[in-house]
């Protein structure tokens, strides 16, 4: 096991995927910043031209309850999307690439290459978060924004972690459908799909039982007069990114391997 | 070492392998011969447990192969189909990924094979910049890393120059004959595995035609007089007199495919003298082995 990690992290390092997703969250924090930026003083940014002259932007204080409640919500929505690449990123491409025969017969087992590839996912994604808040929290400061106290910092950067982990579940049918669909497409259909659905199903209010809604309402997306998903919501997340990491692991360690 | 027993797959309507057993022993160096289509890749893919078979098993190495027996693969090296890499890992680091996942964690087996391969020279270089033939070196090389006893390859003469061939050739000879490893490999370039194989199995539409020891594999292959002289008609209806039966072929010779001819050839030419028409070329010829072969799966 700690062998087919270390490949995967070797594989990870020389690729140029990892600065993508990195450069990615690091754009998102930035227009995070720039969102706050302009609340400040929006007159202001109607001088620098950052806004039309006759735009204003609702939807918060330039705070940092509401920076912190942003930067979750880039966990969510951006999460899903950046999180979904890198699941797609090591399933898929060891298909495209036709590097998974190379992966089948060998003494460390398939369950184990599998595992292998979701434990570097996660470290992954725990990385980008731990970069968004860092970042988060540089600009935060850079801008000057009220409301510091640790207890809403400490608060805040817990949602950032929750939402991120049950973003992070719930891209684990995307490493499924990378596998079954041999490829990049696949996934990326799968991922594309899930945020589609979690929109329509948020938007007809049943987002609290659908799981792959429920991080982007419990970063309070949907604003606060829209409930918290509540417990059952958050516990839904569970079996589903548990039930892509043993069906991705059943279909590789069962699935003929004729391609 | 092999012990492949009933082997099918079917896919649907379509039957890959049909009832293919197949017994390999420590030592030898089998080859499957067959055309493209054959079965050949997919039974080296049941050997290696990638495939599932429809029914028949599949024993490696004294082990039943399936889900859940990795172990018996630290033994096994293999290439199926055309080479793979990472394309941004370097040739050592695509030798290191295959050395750790298959226990090995010296990188002197890596400085070896890279040696033994030829690669030194693209060892630092990105798998991405590889030609064909030194990506087979590298999937041969990920094969070797481990210093299997057991060696199954899928075509691994494709893309190589002829200088390559030979030179995977005499490896896999010395592998056989100096360490003892065991070699199954697939192939339909019949002069190679002429000269490689101690045992032929033909492949055709999934079923196992015929198998052969390679020193057997002369007497399947026909012998026949052919005859030329400035008279083909005269010397035709000469032949025919004293008994024989020549056959016109296209290039104008006479043919003479009987076994008094193939083992006589003198008195062919003494009737011929006889007669004035002198031959201008006699020789025994011998059927290729691409002759050979496609008279075995009656193409």
């Amino acid at each position: 096991m700690i062998d087919a990690v270390a490949t995967e992290v070797l594989k990870t390092r020389r690729s140029r995927v990892p600065w993508v997703t990195a450069a990615t969250f690091a754009v998102a924090t930035a227009v995070g910043g720039l969102f706050m930026f302009i609340l400040q003083d929006q007159d202001r940014a109607r001088s620098l031209g950052l806004i039309g002259t006759k735009a204003a932007l609702v939807g918060g204080q330039a705070d940092w309850p509401t920076y912190l409640s942003l930067l979750s919500q880039i966990a969510a929505l951006g999460g899903m999307l950046v999180f979904g690449l890198v699941s797609v990123w090591l399933f898929g491409r060891e298909f495209s690439q036709n590097t998974v025969k190379d992966l089948l017969a060998m003494p460390t087992s398939r369950t184990s290459i599998v595992a292998a590839k979701f434990v570097v996912a996660l470290m992954w994604c725990l990385a980008l978060t731990f970069q968004l808040l860092v970042l988060g929290l540089l600009a935060g400061v850079v801008l000057g924004l009220p409301g510091w106290s640790a207890e809403v910092l400490g608060s805040g950067a817990l949602v950032v972690v929750v939402t991120a982990g049950m973003t992070f579940l719930l891209t684990t049918p995307v490493a499924l459908a990378s596998s079954v669909g041999r490829g990049y497409l696949p996934g990326v259909a799968v991922m594309i799909g899930s945020v589609f659905c979690a929109q329509i199903v948020a938007a007809l209010g049943y987002g609290a039982y659908f799981p792959w809604s429920v991080p982007a309402l419990f970063s309070g997306v949907a604003g606060p007069d829209q409930a918290s998903p509540g417990l059952l919501g958050v516990v839904l997340v569970v079996p589903v990114g548990a039930a892509g990491v043993v069906a991705t692991s059943l279909w590789w360690r069962n699935a003929d391997q004729d391609r | 070492m092999i012990d492949a027993c009933g082997l099918t797959k079917r896919y649907g309507e379509v039957v890959a392998v049909d009832d293919l057993s197949l017994r390999v022993s420590a030592g030898e160096t089998y080859a499957l011969l067959g055309l493209n289509g054959a079965g050949k890749t997919t039974t080296i893919r049941m050997l290696l447990g990638m495939v599932r078979p429809t029914s028949g098993s599949v024993h490696v190495l004294g082990t039943a192969v399936g889900p859940g027996e990795h172990a018996l693969w630290s033994r096994v090296g293999y290439l199926v189909e055309t080479p793979a890499a990472y394309p941004e890992l370097t040739v050592r680091e695509n030798l290191t990924v295959a050395a750790r996942l298959r226990g090995v964690s010296a990188s002197r087996r890596v400085d070896e094979v890279v040696e033994r391969l030829n690669l030194a020279v693209y060892a630092d270089k990105r798998a991405r910049t590889l030609s064909l033939g030194n990506a087979q070196r590298l999937g041969l090389a990920k094969a070797l890393v481990h210093e299997p006893d057991l060696l199954i390859l899928d075509e691994p003469a494709n893309g190589l120059d002829p200088a390559g061939v030979v030179e995977i050739r005499e490896l896999l000879r010395e592998l056989s004959h100096d360490r003892g490893v065991t070699v199954v490999l697939s192939s339909h370039i019949l002069t190679e595995v002429a000269r490689l194989a101690t045992r032929i199995g033909v492949i055709h539409r999934g079923r196992l035609v015929r198998e052969l020891e390679a020193a057997d594999l002369n007497a399947f292959l026909r012998q026949r007089l052919s005859v030329s002289t400035r008279d083909p008609e005269a010397a035709e209806q000469a032949l025919t007199a004293a008994g024989f039966v020549p056959v016109r072929s296209e290039n104008g010779a006479l043919v003479l495919a009987d076994a008094q001819s193939v083992r006589e050839p003198d008195v062919v030419a003494t009737v011929l003298v006889a007669a004035g028409c002198p031959p201008t070329r006699l020789v025994v010829e011998q059927d290729d082995l691409e002759t050979f072969f496609l008279r075995e799966v009656g193409s």
